[in-house]
């Protein structure tokens, strides 16, 4: 009997390698909480132990990209194709850049550095999950895992008040998005009575009641949509990021966003396809890209005219980040657009090289706002850096880098990203989806007002009091120039990686271009 | 030397950004800021030598390139570093290497603060202005297009008069918004390309007009008339042609005097210069259409120009203005679309280069001693400084158009060119071309008064002024820098025909593309074949 039902539980394919780089960030998540139980007082273990687990979580998955595809693993559960591979690294790579970029701080601001350690790694693993997730259940797991770990994590400046109710809010409207999300993949179940994504995509076409499935993909449209701050459920946005400490709002607008873009692009890509033939597909099809265009013109135009208007440059890099957040949604559109699968894989790719090297940009950005911030940000108005340009060179210099990064100049990764995601959408010729490539392109042209100000006011003006440039911390240096290595490394050389994350084969294409 | 043959345009390019990194890094081990100036009077010059193995090949058959290089770059959006020089922008890369050194010499003490910034930033706007002229992916064109902008925002932000920030960052903006149109542009046509051709699409110059030669790729009424509006407005502002011109006076006036220069000299002409690569060859039916609009512009331009840069008290802002009504005259020929009308626009190109860099040289000079722009601070200079008001007369007759210097070929073969364009005439019985070509003729005699005007002001009468009685006349170094611009304005004045043979078959090939479909040849002969018919 005992043998019949250990045979039972053990059939389901529960292949733990297809799950280890998950399971080695919770793991190491894990021991870094024990650890800092152990010995409190640790200053750079806890964070070695981290840096630790993602690398050797890195390796995995890039081991792992060598396989022929199994495509599902875990009874259907946990997807393995490029999206959560590509997507699997880019979170790696914020948090390893936060635990870096994060040294400084916490040990001006006196914050339980074991915990914050072990959160992060947690909040790297639901992020993990969610671009995993191949079961909207498992996406909602991975989803929340995430946010109630970023949750604490704005709240862990526990004196400051800015911080705590950074914290609060994130942690109402977000649990109030979640709920969206839930009550829409409720609706979904509901119509389709199946949680699996494939399944759902497979019967959508027939699906029982095509009202419902509207109803629940809006919601799940509004739940992601505030995940990952598409306007109008962006409000929460520049209050979370100016009030939670400067590396963490970094990780925040470059993480979890990323994380729920993964899971968008899944459940409305790969769920919710056009169908040949079948009108309630076509309908829902129709509705989710014309709304998500809809969505992204407003996110596009409204976070290039808020952020014109910031003084604080955390309030701007928050307002850029909802700009950004719409750059993105061009991309997603266009894999949703998509006439082959082969062209959607490149879409979905140049989403995730764009969230990539948004990434890197804006956690190199905070890493340098946060550590010309000081103690609890006071010094992050752009008034503040008057005239610096010429006092700390290569602090300004990066800092330049990415501003020109994030306004998409060329020579920057920035440019290649806002070439790939407009792409995809061009080419489908929808009216609706070109306009918007077109509105992206006006708001980039916007943002280099408010990014060329902070050049302007580092280098064109002087400065009226004395200033010396802050002590830069060896690990704070490896992040920050890894950044800009990084940002003018895939400015040039971005083929290979890009090849990477469509999954296409860089020799084929080279033949043909030397023909 | 095979392998600089092999890789001339690559090291022409890279060269200047090797010596930016390696002024940076002397600078960052030395700690000495004074010495950057030779670095990149070195760098500059050897650039310009380099660029002379130019002329070891001839002219380029139709449709070729010399010096062609082409290698992959991001395969996986088939986007390849391929660059070549032919007649069109042969003579611009010139230009370029040849303003350079000229550059670096006028900010030799002129630059007091952040020298090694200074100087790097100016090689790096010589590699992404020579990308410009001779690459031939239009993905990577706008990527050194919009790389001009970063270092030219900085020359003016950090080293420029008092309205500086103001003048940087309009420049910017205006420049940026117009190209991310373009690249819009650009990657539509990529898919265009795409879905002619049934494969996958393409950025490259060659191919993507190859396609539309042999009629596989054919632009619809509607996509063909905006991607045309989205190169065009792009390389409108940068030109700049008349409403969108207004980035010009404030830049040209905050620039220092190596910024003035470079900005005058060679970074409007890539605007004028992607018009006739881009717009006339892959949307030539368009041009042709948009001609009268860009005509009326050029004129425009022309005479507001003139207007405006007669009232200016400020001497570097009149000199600006200038800059309008000469690029009008460039324009203007341009779209004549006759063959002496394009080539004396090419040629046009060459001379505001020369002449107009040298007046902003020399109104530096003049600052850098007074340090100031207003013209009624001066006064008598021709008593005090005899050479300088000698050079600077003959540079001022040199813009006028004075026969036997440069200006009077070009505006020469412009209003020539315009006489005998058709592409005004929609009926035969109303002559616009010749009202567009007597305008451009009004506004040279505007540059007369103007400039002359300006000379009188400044140099003859008495010194009225008594800052101005013990000025210096220019020193060896001064002179030096000029002589080459001299000889240069006599001999492209004398001696046209190299230049223009140069230029020739190119600029005859882009004329054939414009006006080979003429519509109204066409339809003139379809009318009258139907009128014979009839009878």
């Amino acid at each position: 009997m005992s043998n019949f039902l250990l045979a039972q539980l053990t059939t389901p394919n529960a292949d733990i390698t297809l799950i280890l780089p998950e399971i080695v960030v919770a793991f190491a998540g894990i021991v870094v909480m024990l650890y800092d139980s152990f010995f409190p007082k640790q200053k750079a273990v806890s964070g070695a132990i981290g840096m630790l687990g993602i690398l050797i979580s890195a390796l995995l998955l890039v081991l792992m990209w060598g396989d022929s595809y199994p495509g599902t693993a875990w009874s259907g559960m946990i997807a393995h194709d490029n999206l959560r591979l590509s997507f699997g690294l880019v979170f790696l790579m914020i948090a390893a850049m936060t635990i870096l970029a994060s040294t400084l701080w916490l040990e001006i601001e006196g914050v339980p550095i074991g915990e914050f350690h072990a959160l992060l790694l947690f909040a790297t693993f639901g992020m993990m999950m969610m671009a995993a997730g191949n079961d909207l259940v498992v996406i909602f797991l991975g989803l929340e895992t995430s946010s109630i770990a970023t949750y604490v994590m704005a709240g862990l400046r526990k004196g400051d008040l800015r911080s705590n109710e950074s914290a609060l809010k994130y942690f109402v409207l977000g649990s109030f998005a979640s709920a969206f999300l839930l009550y829409g993949m409720a609706l979904v179940y509901g119509a389709t009575g199946t949680t699996n994504i494939p399944l759902i995509a497979a019967s959508v076409g027939a699906a029982k009641f095509p009202a419902l499935l509207l109803i629940g993909s809006a919601m799940m449209i509004v739940g992601f949509g505030f995940k990952v701050a598409l306007a109008p459920f962006h409000v929460w946005t520049p209050d979370v990021y100016e009030g939670a400490p400067a590396p963490i709002t970094g990780f925040m607008a470059a993480g979890p966003k990323a994380a729920a873009f993964a899971s968008f692009v899944r459940v409305f890509v790969l769920g919710f396809p056009l169908v040949a033939g079948a009108q309630a597909a076509g309908i829902l099809h129709e509705t989710w890209t014309s709304l998500l265009a809809v969505l992204g013109i407003i996110t596009i135009i409204f976070g290039n005219v808020a952020a014109i208007l910031q003084n604080n440059i955390k309030r701007m890099l928050a307002y850029s980040s909802i700009a950004h957040a719409g750059y993105a949604t061009v991309g997603f559109i266009g894999a949703g657009l998509a006439k082959t699968a082969a062209e959607r894989n490149e879409a979905i790719a140049a989403v995730a090289f764009y969230l990539f090297v948004y990434a890197i940009t804006n956690l190199g950005a905070f890493a340098i706002v946060s550590l010309l911030g000081q103690r609890n940000d006071r010094r992050a108005e752009f008034e503040d850096y008057n005239g610096i340009g010429f006092k700390a060179p290569l602090l300004s210099f990066s800092l330049s880098v990415f501003m020109l990064s994030l306004l998409g100049m060329p020579l920057t990764a920035g440019f290649i990203g806002k070439v790939l995601v407009f792409r995809p959408a061009l080419e489908s010729g929808n009216v609706l989806v070109v306009s918007l490539v077109v509105v992206a392109v006006i708001g980039s042209a916007i943002s280099a007002y408010y990014y060329l100000r902070l050049l302007v006011v580092m280098f064109f003006r002087e400065r009226a009091v004395d200033w010396t440039p802050p002590r830069v911390p060896s690990a704070l240096t490896t992040a920050i120039a890894a950044a800009v290595l990084a940002v003018l490394y895939f400015g040039l050389f971005s083929n290979g990686l890009i090849h990477k994350f469509a999954g296409t084969a860089p020799k084929a294409a080279e033949v043909r271009a030397e023909r | 030397m095979d392998l600089i043959n092999q890789n001339l345009l690559t090291i022409l390019i890279l060269l200047p950004t090797i010596g930016a990194i390696g002024a940076i890094v002397y600078k960052a081990v030395t700690k000495d800021d004074s010495s950057q100036r030779w670095f990149a009077l070195v760098i500059t010059t050897l650039n310009f030598l380099i660029s002379l193995l130019l002329f070891t090949r001839g002219v380029p058959a139709v449709g070729g390139f010399e010096f062609e290089q082409n290698v992959p770059w991001i395969s996986a959006i088939h986007t390849n570093y391929h660059v070549g020089v032919d007649g069109l922008s042969f003579w611009l890369v010139l230009l370029t290497t040849f303003i350079m050194p000229l550059s670096v010499l006028c900010a030799w003490t002129a630059v007091e603060k952040k020298k090694t910034a200074f100087f790097a930033f100016l090689l790096l706007l010589e590699s992404a202005m020579l990308g410009v002229f001779v690459t031939l992916d239009l993905l990577v064109f706008y990527l050194f297009f919009e790389a001009s902008l970063v270092p030219m925002f900085f020359l003016i932000g950090v080293w420029g008069g008092k309205n500086r920030i103001y003048a940087a960052v309009k420049f910017f903006i205006f420049t940026a918004v117009g190209s991310l149109l373009m690249l819009v542009a650009i990657i539509a046509l990529y898919y265009i390309y795409a879905g002619a051709v049934q494969g996958s699409g393409s950025f490259d110059f060659v191919e993507i007009l190859a396609a539309m030669q042999s009629g596989k790729l054919v632009l619809g009424q509607q996509a063909g008339m905006l991607l045309f509006l989205a190169f065009a407005l792009s390389f409108a502002i940068k030109v700049p042609i008349f409403p969108v011109h207004t980035w010009l006076p404030d830049a040209h006036t905050e620039a220092p005097t190596a910024g003035s220069v470079i900005l005058a000299a060679i970074l409007l002409k890539m605007g004028t210069y992607g018009l006739m690569r881009f717009n006339f060859a892959f949307f030539p039916d368009q041009a042709r259409e948009t001609a009268w609009i860009f005509i009326t512009l050029a004129v425009i331009g022309i005479i507001y120009g003139a207007l405006v840069a007669m009232v200016q008290p400020d001497w570097k802002r009149l000199i600006a203005y200038t800059s309008v009504a000469h690029m009008g005259f460039v324009v203007l020929g341009m779209f004549s679309f006759t063959e002496l009308g394009m080539q004396g626009a090419v040629y046009q190109m060459l001379n505001h280069g020369v002449s107009t860099g040298a007046l902003f040289i020399l109104v530096g000079f003049a600052y850098e001693r007074r340090h100031t722009r207003e013209i009624s601070e001066y006064g008598g200079l021709a008593n005090v400084m005899p050479n300088y008001a000698a050079i600077f007369i003959i540079t001022t007759m040199s813009s006028i158009g004075l026969p036997f210097l440069n200006g009077f070929v070009g505006e020469f073969l412009i209003m020539v060119g315009m006489f005998e364009s058709n592409i005004l005439n929609i009926t035969d019985s109303t002559n616009w071309n010749y009202v567009a070509a007597m305008a451009a003729g009004v506004g040279v005699i505007l540059a007369a008064v103007y400039l002359l005007w300006l000379v009188q002001r400044v140099f003859f009468g008495k010194v009225t002024n008594a800052e101005n009685k013990k000025l210096t006349d220019l020193n060896a170094r001064e002179i030096g820098l000029m002589i080459p611009l001299l000889v240069a304005m006599v001999v492209m004045g004398v001696y046209p025909r190299p230049f223009l043979e140069r230029t020739d078959l190119a600029i005859k090939t882009i004329e054939a593309r414009v006006m080979k479909s003429a519509g109204g040849a066409v339809e003139k002969t379809e009318l009258d074949t139907k009128a014979l018919e009839n009878r």
